[in-house]
């Protein structure tokens, strides 16, 4: 396995953990998109758009990201598309801090989607 | 040459009818025990309601899942809605009847955070163009732990089976007018026109997952690579929407079958421009994708001799990569690109507009800042769910006042900020 599912979303963690590695953190989600920043400036690789999903930063509390495991030289245009991804997300204001259960458990699943899509993508694995 | 004749029947009222449902004197008369009885086809619908939203009416719709227009084709090939209702021909060809002025709009609960208002009149409505249309409206509810997936396609099948049965209702009714497009192949076209320049339009369409995707002749178009069509065949409905979240930015059937980028280019065709054909390409989340997608968008302009494209975007976020890739790389290939997006600029109006820009990307037009807000006061009637607005896109906690006035940002309305240019926003 060659990549690493970087996530704040527990039903990533269940759903995919057994058959991918899956780096759960009870995070936010620009603690998220930080996590990934740093990782890319140490020459891993970004494999999914950081904004994945027309369900908005701070709307959605959930995020998960594929980065490669293997590193090298940092890729500018990766650092570009993460950081400015960080800025995008920081236009947003934190809609909903009390969520209730159920509609958290639909962000999880719409996050889940994404990244599942992505997980499709990877011919080695389909 | 392909040719296709669309023959509009205009609709100025929608009524309910104990007797079958018809087209006379451009009214659409509606039996709603005939549409629920083909939403209930679907074993995993339990309950169908149809309501009736005029222009002008106290109305608001919400959540709106898909907008559709009724169509069905008298003549040539195929049918509407190819690959979901009819088989796969590839349609563009003949003659297909429309009830111009008609929609179906379906609505339903599918996530907790579901969204896309219609408001029929009031400053709402202002924003949407689907408050000008005469709206049946189909609300359905699951059968209990439906999951979601199998739950937003049996919302979107019942739209387009809807939408058709509707349509047929016009197979035998004389169009009121008749718009006919003509499609020359490129050797045909580059003889006609020589001195004109080419121009072709690179429709970028969302796919990347629940709610978030969109069909080509039934294939999802994320499993695609780019491809080309011809632009007739859209208006048959060749392409359907699959996505409703952000509903500001995206396009539902109904604006893929009326896309104004394609009828534009029409328009101009042969007389300030050769109008050489549509490049279709997606928007996924994985970055290799956008890169081969975008490569095959500039190849395909270039192989089309491209002078010039207009590329529409949908929706926002990771799509302005994809939309900066497709710019870059046809620029790159010495094609000038119009790209017509739309923006995230705050409240203020005053950050940043996407979340990826080039020097290439120096001709924008802008569909609005889905940021603006908005307060939209009470309608009389609610048909679907109002309870989601809290939580839609757009809204935030506790934006219902004493009062009834919602405040939302005009992304939580259908089409607002439309980026192939089907709304109303403008600097004029």
């Amino acid at each position: 396995m060659k990549f690493v599912i970087v996530t704040n979303n527990p039903r990533v963690r269940d759903e995919l953990g057994k058959e991918f590695e899956v780096d759960f953190a009870d995070i936010t989600y620009r603690e998220v998109l930080c996590k990934v920043r740093d990782m890319i400036y140490g020459g891993h690789k970004l494999l999914t758009h950081p904004l994945s999903g027309s369900v908005k930063p701070n709307e959605t509390p959930y995020k998960s990201i594929l980065v490669d495991k293997r590193w090298g030289k940092m890729d500018p245009q990766d650092a570009s598309i993460i950081e400015n991804s960080i800025i995008t997300a920081d236009k947003f204001s934190v809609k909903f801090p009390e969520m209730p259960d159920s509609v958290r458990e639909d962000f999880q699943l719409i996050d889940t989607t994404l990244i599942k899509s992505a997980l499709m993508s990877i011919p080695e694995i389909f | 040459m392909k040719k296709l004749e669309l023959g509009n029947i205009l609709i100025h009222d929608v009524q309910f009818s104990n007797e079958g449902s018809k087209v006379e004197n451009g009214v659409l008369y509606v039996n709603k025990e005939e549409i629920c009885k083909i939403a209930l086809e679907d074993e995993n619908i339990a309950s169908c309601e149809v309501f009736l939203a005029r222009p002008g009416e106290s109305v608001r719709i919400t959540p709106v899942k898909d907008v559709i227009e009724p169509r069905v084709k008298v003549e040539g090939k195929g049918g509407i809605f190819p690959g979901w209702i009819a088989k796969v021909d590839t349609v563009g060809e003949g003659r297909t009847h429309v009830l111009k002025g008609a929609a179906v709009v379906t609505t339903g609960k599918i996530v907790g955070f579901q969204e896309g208002i219609i408001d029929m009149s009031g400053p709402g409505a202002d924003y949407t163009p689907f408050s000008k249309t005469y709206n049946v409206v189909v609300k359905m509810e699951p059968v209990e732990g439906l999951k979601q997936h199998e739950h937003e396609y049996a919302l979107r099948i019942a739209g387009f089976k809807i939408a058709c049965f509707l349509g047929e209702l016009g197979r035998n009714v004389t169009p009121d007018e008749v718009k006919t497009y003509e499609f020359d192949n490129i050797v045909e076209s580059a003889a006609k026109y020589p001195n004109l320049p080419r121009v072709a339009y690179v429709q970028m369409l969302q796919s990347q997952g629940l709610l978030h995707d969109t069909y080509v002749y039934g294939v999802d178009a994320k499993k695609t690579l780019t491809t080309i069509i011809t632009p007739t065949e859209v208006m048959d409905g060749a392409i359907v929407s699959g996505n409703c979240v952000s509903s500001c930015d995206k396009n539902p059937t109904y604006v893929h079958m009326n896309n104004p980028v394609v009828t534009d280019l029409f328009e101009q065709h042969g007389k300030t421009l050769n109008f050489v054909g549509m490049i279709i390409t997606n928007e996924n989340v994985y970055l290799a994708d956008k890169e081969r997608s975008s490569n095959w968008s500039a190849k395909l302009a270039k192989y089309l001799g491209c002078d010039g494209v207009i590329i529409s975007q949908e929706g926002f976020g990771n799509p302005d990569t994809d939309l900066i890739m497709n710019t870059k790389k046809i620029e790159a290939e010495g094609i000038k690109t119009v790209i017509i997006t739309d923006e995230y600029a705050g409240r203020d109006g005053k950050s940043q507009s996407l979340a990826d820009a080039d020097p290439s990307a120096d001709a924008v037009v802008t569909g609005g800042n889905a940021n603006q807000v908005i307060v939209l006061p009470p309608m009389e009637t609610v048909y679907g769910h109002l309870e989601f607005v809290d939580t839609i896109a757009g809204g935030s906690a506790n934006n219902i006042d004493a009062h009834g006035n919602i405040t939302v940002e005009i992304q939580a309305i259908t089409g607002a900020t439309n980026e192939t240019g089907f709304n109303y926003l403008s600097a004029r």
